[in-house]
């Protein structure tokens, strides 16, 4: 029964987690776009416009559902539900601490890239349901964008996995800090087992995993559809792509999708390459300030904190570049991004077998 | 309650089946389909296959269904109309074919039923006894990618040469220009 109550409360805790960080991911957002734009953002509700995204979210549940007539009212009405569970169920591999994640499978990295496929469906099934061509054209566009994008992102984690040799995300996580049960060498060279810190995360003990982790981080700006690589929504051009008919409560659903989208990304970048919940302080002599940081608190702490500033990253991208055309766009992945991630692939076998040993 | 998980993936899996091959509206008929996938990896998990749940995820959901919504949005409406207007009684039969194909497969699970609802076949026992059975904690991504790598090398290679084959197939005949 202990059991059972674990299996209720975890996901509602990761689901509290998720409405709460986009509450507050959206004030960022505006904050953020307000100082880019040199402008002040939301300041009306509340002190400095805290209450904003509250007030907004009241709004959202208040109003009425409305359905097109002339769409498929099924699909329709599933779509919200379908791109929201598909990103919600990704959460379920993500490590917080050391051991300390809802689901420790072998396969967790290979699941996550899997649930992601489920994501481009339901944006298929909003576009189509909603019988609009507005939305028609979104999703279609979402959906030649996500799924060329998953190939750099694929190839990535690929040959990220060929040096951790896991795909269980604990083990990864684990293999990038004090705790690593094998011996961890700074970009090949020097041996940071018991240093720790930033020097053992995994973009730094290779030197083409930053590449990797470039290559990464760009496509999965794509893979959520975010600025540069907002086609599929482009407000000037389609009003709002796949959810230009959703209102209220549906269009809060796929607001909260895209927002957990962001953060499974940034997560999903920061457990593989930017060394997961171990701190970024190295030990220094007898100064043991990677021993001392690490543990179950620090380690959500940490998590957190670098999730958070990739997300933070993600913003100040959306608000200084200008979006993509849909031939710069495949141009940019196909041309560039996949031969360079097939390159690093090569590269990280050539590592494991000549550097790693 | 993981027998009680397993019937539902199964009511789902052939509930949706059912309506997939009954209904109307193509669209949705794809989109059940997604269903029937998606209740399928839940059943290879209960067989201890969770790599074949998630590529059946990732290959099936992620690609081949993909490429049907899209064949399906991006054909001309006539034909469609034309698939459609089959026949409308409840059961129906196009061909004597399917009805030899479904009568033997019917055949195939009575038989299997007779022989072994009673007791299990011999090599299982045998392999019970032995010892040499899965177990849920085993790490089977990874005895796979030895298998992989070693034993079946021969096979991997040739199915990643079919489908570089395809793969090469594909680009030359949706290339346009000269057809010298």
């Amino acid at each position: 029964m202990a059991d059972f109550i674990v299996h209720i409360i975890v996901p509602v805790a990761i689901f509290a987690f998720i409405a709460g960080f986009t509450l507050f991911a959206v004030y960022a957002e505006r904050k953020i776009a307000g100082f880019v734009q040199d402008r002040l953002g939301p300041m009306e509700t509340g002190k400095y416009g805290l209450m904003q995204t509250l007030a907004d979210i009241l709004k959202l549940l208040q109003k009425e559902f409305i359905t097109p007539s002339a769409a498929d009212k099924i699909l329709f009405a599933v779509a919200p539900i379908v791109i929201f569970v598909a990103v919600f169920i990704g959460f379920s591999v993500i490590p917080w601490a050391p051991d300390f994640i809802p689901a420790n499978t072998n396969t967790g990295l290979f699941f996550i890239m899997a649930i992601v496929a489920i994501d481009a469906i339901g944006i298929l099934m909003a576009g189509w349901g909603s019988n609009n061509k507005y939305s028609l054209l979104g999703s279609i566009r979402a959906i030649a964008q996500m799924v060329s994008y998953e190939l750099p992102v694929g190839l990535s984690l690929i040959a990220a996995v060929m040096i951790t040799q896991t795909l269980n995300l604990n083990d990864i996580a684990y293999l990038q800090g004090i705790a690593s049960p094998e011996q961890i060498y700074f970009m090949g060279f020097w041996n940071v087992t018991d240093i720790g810190g930033i020097f053992a995360w995994h973009i730094f003990q290779a030197p083409h995993l930053l590449i990797v982790y470039a290559i990464f981080f760009i496509a999965s700006l794509a893979e959520c559809n975010r600025a540069p690589f907002d086609i599929p929504e482009a407000e000037s051009e389609l009003i709002g792509g796949f959810h230009t008919e959703y209102g209220g409560i549906k269009f809060a659903f796929l607001f909260l999708a895209e927002y957990a989208m962001m953060f499974l990304v940034a997560i999903l970048g920061v457990v593989i390459f930017l060394g997961g919940w171990n701190s970024p302080l190295p030990n220094v002599g007898s100064l043991r300030l990677a021993d001392w940081t690490t543990g179950l608190g620090w380690g959500i702490v940490w998590t957190l904190l670098k999730s958070l500033t990739i997300v933070g990253i993600q913003m100040w991208i959306r608000w200084t570049l200008p979006r993509f055309r849909a031939d710069q766009l495949m141009t940019l992945c196909w041309k560039i991004l996949i031969p360079l991630a097939f390159v690093c692939l090569a590269i990280s076998g050539l590592w494991r077998i000549l550097v790693m040993l | 309650m993981e027998s009680l998980l397993f019937y539902a993936f199964a009511c789902m899996a052939i509930v949706s089946a059912l309506l997939l091959v009954n209904i109307r509206n193509t669209a949705r008929a794809l989109f059940l389909l997604f269903i029937v996938l998606f209740a399928m990896a839940g059943l290879y998990l209960f067989a201890l296959a969770d790599f074949i749940a998630i590529t059946q995820i990732l290959v099936y959901v992620g690609g081949v269904l993909i490429l049907l919504i899209f064949a399906f949005m991006l054909s001309n409406k006539e034909l469609l109309t034309d698939l459609q207007s089959a026949s409308k009684r409840f059961i129906s039969l196009p061909s004597w074919q399917a009805l030899v194909l479904a009568f033997a497969f019917l055949g195939v699970m009575i038989y299997s039923y007779i022989s072994w609802s009673h007791h299990m076949p011999q090599w299982i026992t045998q392999s019970e006894a032995k010892g040499s059975i899965i177990l849920s904690t085993d790490n089977n991504i990874k005895a796979l990618g030895f298998k992989f790598m070693t034993q079946y090398v021969l096979p991997f290679e040739i199915i990643s040469v079919f489908l570089m084959l395809a793969l090469i197939g594909a680009a030359h005949v949706s290339r346009k220009g000269d057809n010298t």
